[in-house]
Formats: C-alpha cells, structure tokens, sequence
C-alpha cells in the first residue's frame, strides 16, 4: 500500500547511550540493530576500528554482551577460539558475534577471516565497512572505491574497491549479505538470518563515515540510501557462495546525488564520474545475471 | 626415583610426543596449532589422541601461529583451558600475541620447540626464538629431556591458572625434541588431581556482559603492568609448590632451579635445556678428576628467579654461564641475566659467560669439562666469550 | 588471586558517559504547518484530520475539521481547494485529493448524524449577524460554540446565501446544504428569515441591541457591461437565473444562449441552461486555459458540449428576428497586478460575430455599500475592516463579499470564522482563542520521501456526460471508504507527526524515548544534536532548535 513504511524490529537495551561515536554516525546506528538482533546470550570480539572505540572506553562499554578487544588482523580467529571454548564448556547456543572494520575485514584481517571461512566457524562476523582507515585519520583500504580520495590516495584512488563478496563467495560459507543503515528492517531480517545459520556467516555494512567520506552530521543515512538507490552499493545475499538474491528495484538513479553528497568525490571530473558510473552498472548487470541463475 | 608402577606407566617416548601425553593428561578445552618442523610430532599426536576418542579438546587448525594464538587468547578469556605448541618462526609470528596474551592475563600453556629463526634457514637447537621473547609477559620455563617435557607441561597449568600468566615451556630441537627415552606416564586420574578446575576470577560471560581489554587511560594502563608484576612474584612460589606436589606424588623434578653436585662446588655451570643434561655428565667427569665442580639447571627463566640464584651460588668462587643462543651485540642472554641478577651482591662469584652451542652446533660432555678446565681459574670478563 | 576485576574489565555501561555535551542544537517535535494549511482560507488542520482518516477515525476527523468550519461536506463540493494546488505530494507525483477526502468525512457526518456539541457554557453577550451566507453561518457557529446569544438575521426566506442561490445543485446537493446548515442551527441560532437589515440605522439599532454586529451581507448588485441593454427581453441576470426555479429557468431562455463571463458563476449558468436542453456559448475575456473557474468545472463544462469562446469581447449587440446577433473581437489579454485586475487590447481585424437567442451575463456582483453609507466607511469597493474585521464603527465587524474581494465560498466561512474569534477576543478575551502564532511552512525539502512510494491519486468517478444532462444530480461521487482509506495514505501529513517512530529508531544515541500517545521525548543527556531524527522525519515535524543549555 502507500502508508509510510515503517521500521520495525524491537530495541531491548542490547546498545548503550553515552558512547563516543561522531554525532550522526551510522555505525552506532548499525550497531544498535545489530546488537538488538542478536541478544543477550552471545559473546563478542572486536578488531581495534571505530566499532572498538564505540564500545568502549574502559570502565564503560556500551554493549550489554561482553566483548574482547581483539588484535586488528585476528578478529575472525578470535572469534573461532571463542566458538570452540564455549562449546567445549557446553555452550553451543551462544552466539559468537565479530564487529570489524574494513581494514580489518579486507585488509589485515582477511587471512584469519578466510582462514575461519574455510573452516566454516560458527560465528556471525559484521564489517562495518567505511571505506577505509577512518579511525586513524582517514586513509585508503583495499575497499576504498576507485575516485575516493583520502588521506594516502590524495588524488582519489586509482583501483577499484576489492570485491571481498565474491571472495567469500568462493568460500561457499552458508551466508553473505549486505546491509545499509538506511534499511534497518532489512539489516534486522538478514541479522535474524544469520543467527538462525549454523556456520559462517558475513554481514557487510555500509558506513558513510562523517568525517571521511565529507558527508554532514544529519546525512549518513542519506547518503546510504543513495549508496543502495544508484546501485553502488547492492542489498543482496548470498547463501553457499552460489544462491544470490537482490533487489532489481531498488537501483532507480544515476551515482551523481550519490557522489554529490560527499567531498571525497568533489574532485571528479565529467569522465571520471562517466567511468564511475560504467563501473556500477556494469557491477549491477553481472550481479543481475548472478542473481536470475 | 621411580614412581610407583601402579600410578605411572613407562613408554618409550621422544620429547614432542612426552609433551603431547602430558597436554593429553592435562585435558584442555581448546587446543589451536598449526604445524611447524620440529613442533609438529606435538600436533600430530594430539589429534592421533582425539581420532582414537583419548582427547577431547576443541582442534582449530587455523592458518597461522598468529591466529592459532589469537584463538588461545580468545578462548582462555572465556574460562577455558587452553594449550598450544609452536616454534621459532611461528613464536615470532606470535609476536604481538604474546605481549597481548600476558596483557589479557590469559593462563595459555604454550609449548615451543626451541630453533633457530632465518635467516639464514636452520632447523637446529637455539633458544633465541623464545628468549627473544622474554619481555612479552609470559612466564618461561625450559626443559631438559622427554621427561621433563612431560612433567613440566603439566605443572605449567598449575603455575598459569594460578597466577593468570601465560606460561611457556621449551625444549630443544631434535636434542629433545626428536630424542626418544623412556618416559613415566601418569595415571590420568593422578593428573585430574593435582590439576583441579580454577574458578576464574573474571571471564566472558553473557551473563555479566564485561568486556576485556578495552582502550584505558594511562594510569590504568599502567596499573595493568603493576598487577603483572605482582603476579609475576608469585611464580616462582607457585613453580616450587607445583613442582614440589608433583615431586609427592611422582618422585621426580625440580623446582625453579635443579642443583647438581653443589656440595662444597668450587665452579658451577649455569645453563638451561638439553644442555644441563651433558653438563651433569662433565660435572661427574669434573669431580672424578677432582675438580670441585657443580651444576645449577635454570628451570625457571621467567620471571627471572633472582633471590634463588644468589642463594645457590652464595660462597661459590666461579660460575661458568652457557648460552646456546646469542643477542647479538649483548651475548649470551642468560649470561646477561645472571649477571644482573648477582651484581652488587656480597661475594658474588667469577662469572664467564660462553657461548657455546649456537645454532644447534653440538656440545659434548668432554668439551664442556674442557671449557670448565680452562675458566674456573681465568680473571672474569664482563662480556660473552665464543668458544669452540 | 590478583584483583583482576578493574583494568581489564568494563564494569559499567556507557549511560554513565554523558554526551549530551557535545551538542549545540537539540532537536524540537513541533508541528508545523503544511504549505496546504497555509493555503486553506479556513486553515482546516488538514494533515491532522487527513491523519485521522488514514487511521479510520472518520469522525475524530470531521470533530478536527469542524474546529474551522462547519461545511465540510459543502467545502468537499465547491471549495476551489487551493490546498491541493500548494499541495507537497506535486513534486512527488500528483497532489493529495484533499476536497474528495473532506467531502468523504463531510458526507460521513450527515450520513452519520453527528451534531456539535452544545458550549461549555452559556454567555451573557450577544451578538447579531447579518447575513445568513457562508460568512455568516460560520460566524454564528463559531461563536454559538463560545457560547455567546447569537441571532442571525436572513434577508431571503432560507438560510445559505449564495451556496442556496446560486450554486447549482448537480454541484451541491440541496439536502447535502440543509443538512449543513441544520446542523448550525440547531446550536441554539435565533434565527431570523425574511428578516432584512435594510440601511444604516436599521444596523446601528441592531449595534445597540448586542454586544457586538457581524455583518456579512454578500455582493448582492450585479456588475454591469456597457455594451449591453439590459433592459432587453433577451438580456437575463446570472443571480436571478440561478437562483430561479426550473420552470421559471426554462421560460426566460431561448434555444441558444450566450454566457458571458469566464469564473464560477458562468460555469454553473452555463451548465445549468445546458441541463434545460439548451446550445450554449460561454464568452470569455481571458484565453482558453486562463479562466478564473475552476478547471474542473471548465472541463466539465467542456464534456458537457458548451462551447468557449474564449480571449474575446462583446462589442455591440443587435436584436434581429428572433435570435441576437453578438460583434465580438479578440482580445490580448493580461493580468493586473491586483487580483481581479486586468488589461484588453483589442486585436484589430479580429472582428467575428454570434447568433444566440439569450445573452446572460455573468461578469461578477458588487457589494451595495450605499446601504451603510455614513455608518461604516468602505476602501474601494467593500466595507473598510481591519485585521480583526472590525469596521469603522466599533463593535460592527463585517466579512464575506461586503468586506472583501475573495469571493469564494470557502474564503467566507474562513472570514466568519477570523471575525468571530476577534469579537470572542473583545468580548471574553478569558476563552477566546488566540491569534496562531506565525510559524514555518514545512515545504517538501522536509518531507524524507524515501518512506513513500510513488502513487497516483484516486480521482471521484464523474456521471456519464449523457446522464448529468437530464437531471441536475451531483456530477461527482464520492470516494469509497476503501478509496478514501488509500487516498488519505498518500497523505505525506506535512508538519504532523505521524507517530512513524522513525525518529525513534534512526537515533544512533538511543536518545529518543517513545511515549505512545504522548509523541516523543529527548533525552538531553544523550543528544548529541546530530540532526539524523530530522533528515528521516517523513513529515518534516521535527526540527533542530539552537540549544545553548547543552
């Protein structure tokens, strides 16, 4: 029908006010679906990123489920050492929830990541993927998109975004998705999802970093929707590495509002945003065909 | 010496496979490793033990040490008992682990095949892989023989669940490691004993909800250190008091320091690992020639055990170091050590530290007695000798 | 055992941090009003009714329209609905059908019985209105519902002014107007029919007797064309001929007729001569798509097979034999700058001419103001009234078509309204209501439109063109409640919070605390003033206020 659509999925106090996220940050937003999702009975690890400075800040933490500060290369191992000491003390059912970055996801992390992958871990691993070193400045990743400029690709960066979804893909893990902080009923459905899936399971998150994407206090999510509405960053999931499943519907619009809405793409040319947008489409079009096999 | 037939039964064993029977007895939850020559004989027994039912810890056969140690440090956070085995290149690799494990006070038994890091390659006895090592925080403990291996990675959970430290056992590469002699085998019931469950002060529990290790601000950082080091001064006592039930109940083993012919010793050798062991045969060789020679063995490295070592070398003219590892532009790490922990104190003896036997090269019993012929009398040198 | 329980361990939740320093704004719930709110001439609380009706709370909604004017199902018919032309959902797709909603809850009411209720309590003054039109029966309703003595004083023999007389009723259903009206009067007016208020002294008697006189007397003196004799058999007055029965309609009108004038009125004349079977000929100044009626009822007009002429003037006319031949010419035309004003300029060589059998002239009515001459002073045309509508004279207040140049109905029942709260104000000022404060129109840079999907409006269903010609039943039908449902969702409740939680849940801060009916509460201690709550307001009813306090 035409009733606004309305979010919903229940907040039960998982995620804390007072922490130190910016003001604004889509992240904590994430996180506070995140965490609702999963619950009280499960126990965390987090690579050093902004998700380990939202959380923390001893004495305090603003989750109500314990977490390890963990080593920014080791946070899928971790979370295997803790799957399998808490199911050698019987505690099979509690969930093993893994908070990284994209530095520490596509970058460092990815050994450990591919390592527990290939393992098939039972553990539910979320990167909150801002494109890049933002906690320490704002510098490139293996997943800063082609064009962005930061702090160590001062005139934007000259390769593209690493696809880390096929690379999972590869792995045949029982399941991959995508998630955006401007669909939380979405983010909350495929959280539902994972937990339910014994195995690994991967949830991207898309993070449109205040302060190192140029993006204002109140537009994160904006820009987020963008993101998924000009098919730059595709809802999907993925079950077995093989079985994709997107949202046709949701690419209605070119990548300039996108692009027009964060600095880091002020510097663009008229071919440079031409190629940009031939690289999404033709990203759209082969998940497309993936998803219609 | 031997213990009673009812409570132990004799294997012929090499060093790796002891050590596996003693973290086979030891029953930890969690066990990650990844193969490196020479551990691996470790890893492969283990999981020989659990295909055939005898070891039911969780086996993670991550990608790397790295993440092998992650996965310890992870599990042991959530109340867990957790072992693993590495060597030289993994140790390093583990590098940043090890400060990390210490810092988190994760009670992770760890046992390293003391080799040689590249480059160049080698796969020969050293221990600079693990004294390398001795900053990060864990306690440090080196074996003699299959033996000692065995018994000593037992008594290392006693020592890491009670100070909340991380323990690390060594042995040589293939001198230990690979060499096979008879080994006593506890009872499994005898172990479950000395070894009791501790209740963790704290833990991962979903109950609670505390995290672990979050950013702090420098004072409590500091603090952090504080504590370590007061539990790091508890060690040597809970070394001595495993030790010392493990002695009760098997007959066998030494405490922080294992004296050898000490009475009225007029040159004492210091040294550690496979190397004591051909140094007892010397100092018999020694007396029999009417040298007043002794033997202290380093059981505990770290933390350093300082006041034991004045005690025993107190009124001792000449102590002779052998470093079978070397840092380079210091010498002989224990050289360094001993050296330190003796200076100013009244009467401390003649010290020469020899570096004998780096890089696996081969020290006999004649040549140790040769190197105790020539320095027991020679003027003290503050830096390391190589010899031959 | 070491004390391992403080370095190590969080041993408290971040609510201890309090960050609710960090901010320079917080953000404010206010509604706001909607861009079709300000253009309402009787500033009907549109989204919040509308509101209502999405939820199927027909009559809370007809009680929150009925605050501003009592005639919503008259208002759902003829209001000239300049909320859906300023309408935010244009940008979107189409505007909100907001006249057909209003009609839908209207028609509920009738349908439904539901009355007003009586005051709170009875008052002591009394007022007189004058004038039983749309100005002045909302006037005598608002001020019956303060609960003041109010006798209203009808020239005609029934209450309606022009929605009775010159609003045809395939446009407005008779029983739909009595029914309306019954419902004002049954408030306790004293009414007064036949009953004319005829000069100046009659007024300043009547000024004497209350405590306070709305005169709303309408435009009542047709304007006039030089060009034409009016005195001529074939010449017929458009109010007369509106407010004229069928029969006596049919007699004064020839096979062809000629309407001259492009608004509202030479719509309804031109369509009611077409429902007596006549051709008729509409004759405008202004040029096709230009004309002041509205464009539905042009359309309508133009299904019905009337035929424009239009960006042209009537010259001279001769009477021949039987039929009236018209001299036209076309005519550049523009607008003034004053509403209503305008230019021609004829276009020479342009000449063409007509052959009709009735000229009916519908160009417009005029206030009589002589009426009043030497009691109330007049600007222009009407009667001089302030901002509160009061005249000259104290304690007359006057509205409608005698004060003002908005002539449509819906502009009268919002002046009856504006005066009768100015004189609650003068009389009680204790339980009057008070002047609105001024605030933002919320324009569709607030409305988040990601929350709705594009859908087109439903449009009322129309009675076939063969039909609506042999009878003068209402051309247009209501909406269905299932239809009205689906209308009233596309409702983007511009400035109205719709409960939608939105702001709730996109908080990164968990600063938002849900209080069901009571809307929704900052916490200051957490806000850190980001503005995200705002951004994702589908209805634009929060906004970020200045905070120094932080």
């Amino acid at each position: 029908m035409n009733e606004v659509k309305k979010i919903d999925y229940a907040d039960d106090g998982q995620f804390c006010s007072g922490h130190v996220a910016c003001a604004g940050c889509a992240e904590a937003l994430a996180m506070r679906v995140i965490l609702n999702s999963v619950g009280q009975n499960a126990v965390g690890v987090v690579s050093p990123s902004c998700s380990a400075v939202i959380l923390g800040g001893h004495p305090l933490s603003s989750a109500r489920i314990p977490f390890l500060h963990g080593t920014l290369e080791s946070a899928a191992a971790s979370a295997s050492g803790i799957k399998r000491a808490l199911r050698a003390q019987g505690k099979d059912d509690t969930t093993v929830l893994c908070f990284a970055g994209d530095g520490g996801t596509y970058d460092i992390g990815l050994q450990a990541l591919s390592s527990a992958a290939e393992r098939n871990e039972d553990i539910l691993y979320v990167c909150f993927d801002n494109e890049g070193y933002m906690n320490t400045g704002g510098q490139k990743s293996s997943s800063t998109p082609s064009g962005a400029v930061t702090g160590s690709t001062p005139l934007g960066k000259a390769t593209q975004k690493k696809n880390l979804i096929e690379i999972l893909a590869a792995h045949r893990i029982p399941y991959i998705a995508t998630v955006s902080p401007s669909h939380l009923n979405d983010m909350a459905a495929k959280m539902d999802k994972a937990k339910a899936i014994r195995g690994t399971k991967v949830i991207i998150v898309l993070i449109p970093c205040l302060p190192g994407w140029g993006v204002a206090d109140h537009a994160a999510v904006s820009t987020a929707r963008l993101a998924v509405e000009s098919g730059v960053f595709p809802l999907l999931e993925i079950e077995d590495g093989l079985r994709t499943r997107m949202h046709p519907e949701h690419k209605i619009r070119p990548i300039d509002a996108y692009l027009a809405q964060q600095k880091r793409y002020r510097h663009l040319s008229e071919a440079d945003r031409a190629a940009l947008q031939a690289e999404v489409d033709a990203n759209w079009a082969r998940l497309s065909a993936q998803a219609a096999l | 010496m031997n213990a009673p037939a009812n409570i132990e039964t004799r294997q012929l064993l090499n060093g790796n496979h002891a050590v596996a029977w003693g973290v086979r007895l030891a029953k930890p939850d969690v066990t990650p490793v990844y193969p490196i020559t020479p551990q691996t004989p470790i890893l492969e027994k283990l999981i020989e033990f659990q295909s055939e039912g005898k070891f039911a810890a969780e086996l993670l056969t991550p990608e790397s040490e790295h993440s092998a140690m992650a996965a310890c440090i992870a599990a042991s956070a959530t109340g867990a008992r957790v072992f693993t085995a590495t060597s030289s290149q993994g140790l390093l690799l583990m590098h940043e682990l090890l400060h990390f494990a210490a810092g988190a006070r994760a009670p992770i038994v760890m046992f390293n095949v003391n080799r040689t890091p590249a480059s160049p390659w080698g796969f020969w006895p050293d221990q600079i892989d693990s004294l390398s090592q001795r900053d990060t925080g864990w306690v440090q403990l080196y074996s003699e023989s299959p033996q000692d291996s065995l018994d000593t990675v037992i008594q290392a959970f006693r020592i890491a669940e009670g100070s909340m430290l991380p323990v690390m056992i060594n042995h040589d590469a293939f001198y230990v490691s690979h060499s096979v002699e008879p080994v006593s085998v506890p009872a499994p019931g005898l172990i479950d004993e000395f070894l009791p469950r501790v209740e963790r002060p704290m833990q991962l529990d979903t109950g609670a909800g505390q995290s672990l290790g979050a950013p702090i601000g420098q004072a409590s950082w500091n603090r952090t250190r504080r504590e370590m080091a007061a539990a790091m001064e508890t060690v040597p006592g809970l070394t001595e008091a495993a030790a010392s039930g493990w002695r009760a109940m098997t007959g066998r083993g030494g405490g922080v320091l294992e004296a050898y012919r000490m009475t009225g010793a007029e040159v004492v050798v210091l040294t550690m690992g496979s190397m004591a062991g051909t140094a007892r045969d010397a100092v018999d060789r020694l007396r029999d020639e009417g040298i007043a020679a002794g033997l202290l063995k380093l059981r505990l490295f770290r933390p350093f055990p300082a006041d034991e070592l004045r005690a025993a070398l107190a009124g001792v003219p000449c102590t002779i170091v052998l470093d079978r590892n070397y840092s380079p532009g210091m010498g002989g790490v224990l050289h360094q050590e001993a050296k330190a922990a003796l200076y100013g104190t009244v009467g401390a003896p003649r010290m020469h530290g020899l570096l004998a036997g780096v890089g696996g090269v081969n020290v006999d019993v004649a040549t140790i007695a040769r190197l105790v012929r020539d320095y027991r009398n020679a003027d003290p040198s503050p830096d390391a000798v190589w010899v031959e | 055992m070491n004390d391992l329980t403080s370095p190590l361990w969080t041993n408290l939740t971040s609510r201890e941090r309090i960050t609710g320093t960090w901010r320079s704004a917080l953000p404010n719930y206010q509604n706001q009003p909607s861009p079709c709110l300000n253009a309402c001439p009787v500033n009907g609380r549109i989204a919040e009714w509308i509101g209502q009706v999405k939820k199927g709370d027909t009559k809370g909604a007809f009680v929150t329209l009925a605050d501003n004017n009592p005639f919503p199902a008259i208002a759902g018919r003829i209001c000239h609905h300049p909320c859906e032309t300023a309408c935010n959902r244009n940008e979107l797709d189409e505007t909100v059908g907001i006249c057909s909603l209003e009609r839908f809850v209207g028609d509920a009411a009738l349908d439904q019985g539901w009355g007003f209720p009586a005051p709170p309590a009875e008052l002591a003054q009394s007022v007189a209105v004058v004038g039983g039109g749309p100005a002045g029966l909302s006037a005598a309703y608002q001020l019956r519902r303060y609960g003041f003595r109010v006798s209203l004083y009808e020239s005609k023999s029934a209450l309606g002014g022009l929605m009775r007389w010159g609003i045809p009723a395939y446009r407005l259903e008779r029983a739909v107007l009595d029914g309306e009206i019954a419902r004002i009067t049954a408030m306790g007016v004293d009414v007064h029919l036949n009953a004319e208020v005829g000069d100046a002294d009659a007024l300043a008697a009547l000024r004497r007797e209350h405590d306070a006189v709305y005169l709303a007397t309408g435009a009542s003196l047709p304007k006039k064309l030089p060009t034409l004799d009016y005195a001529a058999g074939w010449v017929v007055d458009s109010a007369e001929f509106l407010a004229a029965p069928a029969d006596q309609q049919s007699a004064r009108t020839g096979d062809h007729v000629l309407v001259i004038g492009g608004g509202s009125a030479a719509m309804d004349v031109a369509r009611t001569a077409r429902r007596l079977g006549r051709t008729v000929t509409v004759l405008t100044l202004e040029p096709e798509g230009s004309l002041p009626a509205q464009k539905v009822e042009v359309d309508e007009a133009a299904e019905e097979a009337i035929r424009f002429v239009s960006g042209a003037m009537l010259q001279s006319a001769e009477a021949g034999d039987g039929a009236v031949t018209l001299n036209c010419i076309r005519v550049a035309f523009s607008k003034g700058e004053r509403p209503g004003a305008f230019r021609v300029d004829p276009v020479a060589g342009s000449e063409f001419a007509l052959s009709v059998h009735t000229v009916i002239p519908a160009i417009g009515q005029d206030a009589d103001l002589q009426r009043w001459a030497g009691l109330l002073e007049a600007t222009g045309p009407v009667i001089a009234a302030g901002k509160d509508w009061q005249t000259s004279t104290p304690g007359i207040y006057a509205g409608g078509d005698v004060a003002s140049m908005a002539r449509f109905v819906t502009q009268a029942v919002g002046m009856g309204k504006e005066a009768a709260h100015a004189i609650a104000r003068a009389l009680a000022p204790d339980i009057a209501r008070a002047v609105p404060a001024e605030l933002p129109e919320v324009g569709y840079d607030r409305i988040n439109i990601a929350y709705q999907e594009p859908h087109g409006r439903t449009h009322q269903r129309l009675t076939e063109v063969a039909e609506r010609l042999t009878t003068f039943d209402e051309v247009q039908q209501p909406l269905s409640a299932d239809e009205a449902k689906s209308e009233a969702d596309r409702c983007f409740s511009c400035g109205s919070c719709i409960y939608c939680d939105n702001c709730y849940f996109y908080c990164p801060d968990m600063a938002i605390a849900r209080l069901g009916e009571n809307g929704y509460e900052v916490d200051p201690d957490y806000c850190k003033g980001c503005g995200l709550c705002v951004a994702e307001c589908p209805t634009g009813s929060i906004h970020m206020a200045k905070d120094d306090n932080a």
